[in-house]
């Protein structure tokens, strides 16, 4: 499946193999745009959006199929249900061509898919927020579409029920085997629905790629900073060949590794160039004071301080400052060179609630770097 | 807990609210318009019980086919405000174009103008003087003065109202229920009358009782540009005004049956309004 479109301020080109393409990005990013160029309640001035090999809009040859047989479902941020239609009305309301028995049986079917059974004639009014999702859900899926494509699907949604909401919606798009598009700005959202996902912003896309790679190889600073990478620390290449990628952090050394499992020959990289390394907080370990001897020593240790530490749910985040750092560091308003993540039962273990100074270590395979722009 | 926001404290003071000055000042002020608004009616209902054998009134032919007379045309003109408002109403709410300021402003016209000016503007177009009156002749029309001529007035003077009403309730629909409608297959005219009629629904109706009680009003445009013939043109304000110059108790009883009339309709709307899933929502 393809689909392009360009536009002034939009120009967004992405492809969507898999089941699941999540369109991640700030507000204002343009996703909410790209979504309206594909259902087609936006034309686009330029572009191509076709949806497995059938073409629904291509300004070079002049097509652009109305929204009504694009077969795109639609789930919009309210969800948009029919307020003067009960449930059962508004699941058949893209239907009314079957005759009333057939009709009948599939928005049973529906229904029964999303979990609503009961609540046939209530109306939108009396619904809670996960239940009108689930009957727009519903409405969507029963008109068969080729792509179901949701706006922001869970920002409506309590923090609490978001988790369920997500492996429902999981397991409906398993289920039901249709292409799923979902645009959203939260992380957790882009992490769970995502097998693919494109990053954009501005109206450009900065990075589109399976889940993994946009989160732990991200391609470019911005697109690390979208995915919360953490810790981007500027170094400086010392040494780069296929053996040995060694950086200067700060005055120290920094050893990556040359060859990751998706790049099998090295970084172009030469000695005295500038590079960002990304670095996720859950990835830095703390050295246990008590380690066995006869382990092997811990890869890129550094000693220093924790500075200052916020319990966020039941995981810590930590601000570590390197021994012998400045108290300012240039660049950053915080006196801090990492940030640290670790479950909260951890953080007791290593009594680190009684003691501030500790050797952290920075695993080579936790590395991603990229070449500073 | 802060003194201030101890629930004692907020008691006393939603208390001492209700005898604020500005909530005095407010209801007072309230009261007298309210005085004003219902003594008329209220004046006119007493002087009808107080009437001797008020009701030898309701048997004269001339009263029974002025309310007849009315309650027909002004029911054909709300329905032809409505079927012709529509579409205008739904152009203004919907799409920009040239000179849409200009269509607001003209809409708007009749309510502003006096009848009078409306009456003699439509014998002037459509009498048989008028711009149109040789071409109507042609036809074999004639409207000036004719049941047709005082459906025409009312209807001038009271689309609108309609309008107004029909063109705030489309803009009050939710666009994005008209794209999702469009997304599942509906076309723009199957969207506009599953979707945005039945939503607008509340205003679509509201429109039509407001036209509906303006036409039934209407006196200038009528009197000037349809005449007075008892059976054909002459309405319930006609009706009324004639009456009142020789039999007080005629003109009251007739304008007593006009008060009832304009009060059951309105308050049954607004009763079925609230009522409607739709309009307890909005309400």
């Amino acid at each position: 499946m393809r689909r392009r479109l360009d536009g002034f301020e939009l120009d967004v080109a992405f492809q969507a193999d898999e089941g699941r393409v999540v369109l991640f990005g700030p507000s204002g990013a343009g996703k909410s745009l790209t979504l309206q160029a594909i259902t087609g309640v936006m034309r686009p001035d330029a572009g191509r959006v076709e949806v497995n090999g059938r073409l629904l809009f291509d300004s070079a040859s002049g097509v652009n199929l109305p929204p009504q047989v694009r077969r795109v479902g639609y789930v919009p941020q309210s969800y948009a249900l029919f307020p003067h239609l009960t449930v059962e009305q508004n699941v058949a309301y893209g239907v009314q061509r079957l005759d009333a028995a057939r009709r009948r049986a599939l928005v049973q079917e529906m229904v029964e898919l999303v979990g609503l059974q009961g609540l046939e004639r209530r109306r939108p009014r009396e619904l809670s927020g996960g239940q009108q999702q689930r009957v727009a859900l519903a409405r969507a899926l029963a008109s068969r579409p080729e792509l179901l494509v949701l706006d922001e699907p869970f920002s409506n949604i309590d923090t609490g029920l978001r988790g369920t909401l997500r492996r429902e919606l999981l397991d409906l798009q398993a289920r039901s085997g249709i292409t799923t598009l979902v645009v959203t700005h939260d992380l957790d959202d882009a992490f769970f629905l995502g097998s693919r996902i494109v990053v954009i912003d501005r109206g450009r896309v900065l990075q589109a790629g399976s889940r993994e790679d946009i989160f732990y190889r991200p391609a470019t600073r911005r697109v690390a900073e979208f995915v919360g990478t953490g810790n981007i620390l500027r170094a400086t290449v010392l040494e780069s060949n296929s053996q040995r990628l060694l950086l200067d952090w700060q005055g120290r050394p920094l050893e990556a590794e040359p060859i990751s499992e998706n790049r099998a020959e090295p970084l172009p990289l030469s000695r005295g160039q500038e590079v960002e390394v990304c670095i996720r907080p859950a990835q830095v370990m703390i050295v246990r004071e008590d380690r066995l001897p006869h382990l092997p020593p811990p890869e890129n240790p550094f000693s220093g301080t924790i500075v200052e530490e916020a319990l966020q749910a039941e995981a810590y985040v930590l601000r570590f400052r390197l021994a012998g750092s400045p108290a300012c560091p240039a660049g950053r308003a915080a006196p801090y060179d990492l940030e640290i993540e670790l479950p909260d039962y951890v953080y007791l273990r290593l009594g680190l609630d009684r003691k501030k100074d500790a050797t952290i270590s920075i695993h080579r395979s936790a590395m991603h770097v990229i070449p500073a722009t | 807990m802060n003194e201030s926001t101890s629930p004692r404290r907020v008691a006393a003071r939603v208390m001492l609210g209700a005898l604020a000055p500005d909530r005095i000042i407010f209801t007072l002020a309230a009261l007298l318009l309210l005085v004003f608004l219902v003594l008329p009616v209220a004046a006119i209902l007493v002087k009808v019980a107080r009437a001797t054998a008020p009701l030898d009134a309701l048997g004269s032919p001339v009263v029974t086919e002025a309310l007849r007379l009315s309650l027909v045309t002004s029911s054909i003109s709300a329905a032809v405000a409505a079927v012709l408002g529509t579409p205008v109403a739904f152009l203004l709410a919907r799409y920009r174009f040239p000179g849409r300021a200009v269509v607001d402003s003209l809409v708007d016209l009749p309510m502003v103008l006096p009848p009078a000016v409306a009456g003699l503007g439509l014998l002037m177009a459509f009498g048989r003087r008028g711009i149109l009156g040789g071409a109507l002749d042609v036809l074999g029309l004639e409207l000036a003065f004719t049941t047709a001529a005082v459906v025409m007035a009312q209807t001038f003077v009271a689309a609108p109202f309609y309008i107004r009403s029909a063109k705030a309730g489309f803009e009050g629909v939710d666009r994005e229920l008209e794209r999702v409608s469009a997304t599942l297959g509906s076309s723009r005219l199957r969207t506009f009358f599953r979707v945005t009629v039945p939503l607008a629904g509340p205003a679509l109706m509201g429109g039509a009782v407001m036209a509906w009680a303006r036409a039934l009003g209407e006196f200038g445009a009528t009197i000037m540009f349809a005449g007075n013939t008892i059976g054909r043109t002459q309405t319930m304000p006609l009706a009324i005004y004639i009456a009142f110059q020789n039999d007080l108790t005629a003109a009251l009883v007739l304008a007593g049956i006009l008060v009832v009339v304009s009060f059951a309709v309105l308050f049954t709307f607004k009763a079925l309004l609230g009522r409607s899933p739709l309009g307890a929502a909005r309400a």
